[in-house]
């Protein structure tokens, strides 16, 4: 049945990104740990793709009150406090540990890590290693990982968690080979990050495809507000293959001026006082606006144009987008960039506490397949910060469940005898994953994006839901896991989907156009949208 | 949209049969890269195995063979014609290589020392070493890795990394010599391919030999040649009369003045293959460019940068500048010094050229062609140290057939030849097998130490760009003195 083996040990984690590397290496101070990697460990995902940085509060003048404060302003106020909590209480934690283990930051002119200002903050927080801060940070923890006894398997991904009596055991693997492999575990850690790759135009990596929020669903987890996508103002259109790059908010920090066909700055028209440095949301619905109303770009776009700064600013303080557009054939120093949003963040995720618990038992979840942390919408810096503070308390919440018998029960024999019928079914099935993931793509930019109304929104749900009844078609048996990852962004996107119809007003990054838009987001009467097999609804304030 | 066909390399580990290129025709749109070619080709063939994670050459997932050449599939520009290959590593499946064995020889972070970021000039110097996405371009065309145990470029730079940092607690400098530190031949081919433009020779291996220098880890063949630089200044053997000592200080053309170099001999062209010298000179003379040779050069300090003795180095720097300064041209002839010249002296006051760089500025009389077919072995220091690739090229084709071969190491740079010589002899042989596949009759080459090295490792003869132009000008003029007398008049 299982012919790639069950593999047991004290704590599974799914994921190799920044939360959960650090979930393993946390809970290896507990007991044996397996790490899944879709990817080569540590390639994947979109921690080694983070730029910007990693906010913590570390200086006089600062306070971690004012860290979330700004972060629940930012997230209009649908956060989960406590959550925020741990956030900022234990980021700078977490940031000295990265160092103590050789990570090398940027220093500043005074003593101790750089910190330079990012959207949304009052106080400049954002600690990073020039503009590679992810890659900076995985790059650590790897090396740290390679000190334990973690046992990493590299591209091996997770297509269904296992369960025993309510419990999650465990999950069920395919290697790049198309074998399928067993791993139990008394916990089991999902760290599996986003997925905006269900839209069209999108800044995540390959696995940017939503699978813990499948994965945990399917098992009975419970997930909220999903339907809170952030979509980063300034992506880049050009070539159209790459569309959805992210190009750094440093730009527009920089000075960067946002124009319209016309020449326009017209960000006076949106935010005349903050103009280019606006929150990502107001900044993202003002191009959306200028291009919907025919002021964009033929391709679509606005320009980002930083030709006022001298050729020697530009080489100082962006080298990176400059080595990029160079590569792509445009010289910022003498054109402008041509940019349009592009979906960045899944606010929304696994239902926790603040130890890392998910609605199912034996199931915790870190990083960006969480939900709660960020409410409406993330600052820029919170999201690495989260997979350290969350993926140490996932791990170890995970690390102290106790030792249980782990088996290939019949209960999971059944789970294993079903997953098969899946993948006959794929085998002979009919649609190739590529087709189907282009339509849903498609489907979720034009029904779910920027701008949402109900009619909109039910037009995708129904759109998504024709795709998820698609026969899948796996040409060979290494083909298989791109059809389960194809059902997850089918699932995924139907999720946001219901998600966004749960929600009646227009709150941080969700626009419904057809709501109220002018309660002050503090005075919501809505808390978190949920969706599980088996209720989902909005929370509201009495 | 645009079709374009690119020709993959397929690879079934479980049909037995070698892998084998096959062509696919797709549809890509302006501005595609390899990458998004090789995702319309999986639509073709859902077969296809090739790796990728971020798309924006950040993860070093997706690096592959190009038309020959490693790369980051997702940010080189795709053109019709292209061939992808694998990595030169073990191949699991298509473009899927081995890379985690290899990446597993990365030294990994020591804490315990001191706690804080260390200051910023340190955090800048490490800065420029951190960089490095793993991706395996660099191990992938190392040739010390193929021969030896030798840990790969990105692991010394790690090492060096990790030696500069005060919070790692390893002995990074003992561990580069037993992870291979003295491997390495100095080829800069992983410099060459580095998406991330990281010089790994110079700012790493030469830094961690330095160290392992100065503390008294220095190979004991490399050591002597330390100490013969400072005694003679030469860093060969005094075995006959180096050729600078014997000809005149100017050597006029034969013809009129079309040029003027200053020519740093270097010490093998003048204390091992002077006849190789004396026909480069021969063939300048005959094409109007005067030489002039210094007397108070000496030995320019490559085989001790490449080892990493710098204690005499400055002499040795002081001593050339001053010889070479009267001069505007300075050309050189060892592909090592002219490398050295170039990028280790800082500004000079004149202009350094290769031979073959003088040749093709100042342009050369026809020779007559000789009905052979010959090879060229592109010296690493001339090839990637100097960039100078067409230019030989271009004066063997006047004379003979060329037939090209791939562009290895041959092994005898970086100290390798003395220090480790079996590994010198290891790489020597691969040239063999690859001379010989050219069917070539001759190799032609620009560096003495490739020539005395490859002699070793082939049945035909090896010789420098000079000397077979030199015989095509012989032949010519036999041929001119045995024509019949043209009718005057
Ligand atoms: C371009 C870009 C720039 C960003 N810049 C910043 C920034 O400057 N500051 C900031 O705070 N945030 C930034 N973010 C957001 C931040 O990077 C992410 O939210 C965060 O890194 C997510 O970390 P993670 O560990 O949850 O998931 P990821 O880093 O995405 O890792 C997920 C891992 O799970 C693996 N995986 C997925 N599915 C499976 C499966 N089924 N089985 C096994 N393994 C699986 C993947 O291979 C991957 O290793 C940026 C995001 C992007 C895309
Ligand atoms: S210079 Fe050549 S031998 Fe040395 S590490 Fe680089 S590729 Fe290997
Ligand atoms: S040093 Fe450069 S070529 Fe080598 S693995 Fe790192 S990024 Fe790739
Ligand atoms: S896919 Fe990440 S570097 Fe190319």
């Amino acid at each position: 049945m299982v012919e790639n083996g069950a593999t047991a040990a004290h704590v599974l984690v799914i994921g190799s990104g920044g939360a959960g590397v650090r979930a393993a290496i946390e809970a290896a101070e507990h007991g044996s740990v397996v790490l899944l990697s879709k990817t080569i460990a540590g390639k994947g995902g979109c921690t080694p793709m983070a730029e910007g940085g990693y906010n913590a509060v570390l200086r006089e003048g600062d306070d971690p009150a004012l860290h979330a404060a700004d972060t629940l302003k930012g997230g209009a106020y649908l956060n989960d406090p406590a959550l925020v909590d741990a956030l900022v209480t234990e980021a700078p934690d977490r940031m000295r540990e990265l160092l103590a283990w050789g990570a090398v930051f940027d220093v500043g002119s005074e003593e101790g890590v750089a910190q330079r200002p990012f959207g949304g903050q009052q106080r400049p927080r954002t600690c990073y290693a020039g503009d590679r801060t992810g890659h900076e940070m995985m790059v650590t923890l790897m090396d740290r990982l390679a000190a334990t006894d973690v046992e990493v398997v590299h591209e091996c991904a997770a297509v269904e968690l296992l369960l025993e009596a309510g419990r999650c055991k465990g999950a069920a693997a395919l290697d790049s080979e198309g074998r399928l492999g067993v791993y139990l575990a008394d916990g089991v850690v999902l760290a599996t990050g986003g997925g905006t790759r269900v839209y069209d135009i999108s800044t995540n990596s390959s696995s940017g495809t939503g699978d813990g929020y499948a994965l945990g669903y399917r098992a009975g987890a419970e997930v909220i507000d999903m339907e809170m996508v952030q979509f980063h103002p300034t992506g880049a259109i050009q070539p159209y293959d790459a569309r959805g790059r992210l190009v750094t908010e440093a730009v527009r920090g920089e000075g960067g001026r946002l124009l319209n066909r016309l020449g326009e700055r017209f960000m006076s028209r949106y935010d005349p006082e903050r103009m280019e440095l606006s929150t990502r949301d107001v900044v993202a619905r003002a191009i959306a606006t200028e291009v919907l109303e025919g002021r964009g770009t033929e391709r679509g776009g606005v320009w980002l144009d930083v030709t006022h700064l001298s050729p020697g600013e530009i080489e100082r303080r962006l080298p990176i987008m400059l080595e990029q557009f160079l590569a792509f054939g445009v010289d910022i120093r003498t054109e402008p960039m041509e940019v349009a949003p592009t979906a960045h963040h899944i606010m929304g995720g696994l239902r926790i506490t603040p130890d890392c618990a998910t609605t199912l038992p034996g199931l915790y979840a870190a990083g960006e397949c969480s939900g709660g942390v960020h409410g409406a919408n993330r600052l820029g810096g919170n999201a690495l910060a989260e997979t350290q503070v969350f993926g140490r308390r996932a791990g170890r919440s995970a690390g102290l469940e106790p030792e249980r018998p782990k088996g290939v029960t019949p209960a999971i024999e059944r789970q294993l005898g079903a997953l098969r019928l899946r993948f006959d079914d794929y085998l002979d099935g009919e649609v190739p994953p590529p087709s189907v993931v282009r339509r849903l793509r498609q489907t979720m930019w034009q029904g779910a994006g920027i701008f949402r109304d109900e009619a909109g929104l039910a037009g995708a749900l129904a759109g998504v839901e024709l795709l998820k009844n698609q026969r899948l078609f796996a040409a060979t048996e290494r083909n298989l896991l791109e059809c389960c990852t194809a059902a997850n962004q089918c699932l995924l996107a139907s999720l946001i989907c219901r998600a966004a119809l749960l929600r009646p007003e227009c709150r941080g990054a969700h626009m419904r156009r057809d709501a109220d838009c002018s309660t002050p987001p503090n005075a919501s009467r809505y808390g978190h949208t949920f969706l599980s097999l088996t209720r989902e609804g909005i929370e509201e304030v009495a | 949209m645009a079709a374009v066909t690119i020709r993959v390399s397929r690879f079934d580990p479980a049909s037995g049969e070698p892998a084998r290129l096959v062509p696919y025709t797709v549809e890509v749109r302006e501005g595609a890269r390899v990458l998004h070619a090789l995702h319309a080709v999986h639509e073709q063939d859902p077969t296809l195995a090739y790796r990728y994670c971020c798309g924006s050459g950040q993860c070093g997932s997706c690096a592959v063979r190009v038309n020959g050449r490693p790369g980051l599939a997702c940010m080189l520009p795709v053109a019709d014609g292209d061939v992808v290959e694998p990595l030169d590593l073990p191949v699991v499946r298509d473009l899927v290589v081995d890379l985690v064995p290899r990446l597993a020889r990365i030294a990994a972070f020591l804490p315990g020392g001191e706690q804080d970021l260390p200051d910023r000039e340190t955090v800048e110097a490490l800065k420029d070493l951190c960089h490095c996405i793993e991706c395996g371009s660099c191990i992938s065309v190392c040739p010390a890795v193929t021969v030896t145990d030798f840990a790969g470029p990105t692991a010394m730079r790690q090492l060096e990394r990790l030696r500069l940092d005060p919070r790692d607690t390893g002995d990074r400098t003992l561990l580069a010599t037993e992870e291979g530190l003295f491997c390495c031949t100095s080829c800069q081919a992983c410099a060459e391919v580095c998406p991330k433009e990281i010089r790994i020779p110079g700012k790493a291996i030469e830094r961690l030999r330095a160290e392992a220098n100065r503390r008294g880890m220095t190979l004991p063949r490399h050591a002597e040649v330390a100490a013969l630089v400072r005694k003679t200044g030469r860093s060969v053997d005094r075995t006959i009369t180096p050729l600078f000592e014997r000809v005149e200080s100017v050597l006029e053309p034969y013809g009129p003045v079309r040029g003027e170099v200053a020519f740093f001999i270097g010490c093998i062209y003048s204390m091992r293959l002077p006849e190789t010298a004396l026909d480069a000179i021969e063939v300048l003379r005959r094409n109007g460019i005067r030489v002039i040779v210094p007397k108070e050069q000496v030995c320019c300090g490559s085989p001790l940068i490449r080892t990493g003795q710098l204690a005499d180095l400055a002499r040795l720097q002081a001593t050339n500048r001053a010889a070479l300064a009267p001069y505007p041209i300075v050309m050189t002839m060892c592909a090592g010094c002219g490398s050295t010249l170039k990028h280790d002296y800082g500004n000079l006051p004149f202009r350094v050229m290769d031979f073959n760089e003088v040749l093709a500025e100042f342009g050369i009389e026809p020779p007559a062609r000789l009905p052979l077919t010959v090879t060229y072995h592109d010296p690493c220091h001339l090839l990637r140290g100097q960039g100078i690739s067409e230019q030989p090229r271009a004066l063997i084709r006047e004379v003979a057939d060329l037939v090209e071969m791939e562009a290895r190491c041959c092994g005898s740079g970086g100290g390798v030849k003395a220090g480790n010589p079996a590994e010198a002899e290891a790489l020597g042989e691969r040239r063999r097998e690859a001379i010989a596949a050219t069917g070539a009759e001759q190799v032609i080459t620009s560096c003495p130490f490739c020539e005395f090295h490859i002699r070793a490792h082939t049945d035909r003869p090896v010789r420098h760009v000079a000397s077979l132009l030199l015989e095509g000008y012989k032949k010519k003029d036999a041929e001119a003195a045995s024509a019949p007398d043209q009718p005057s008049g």
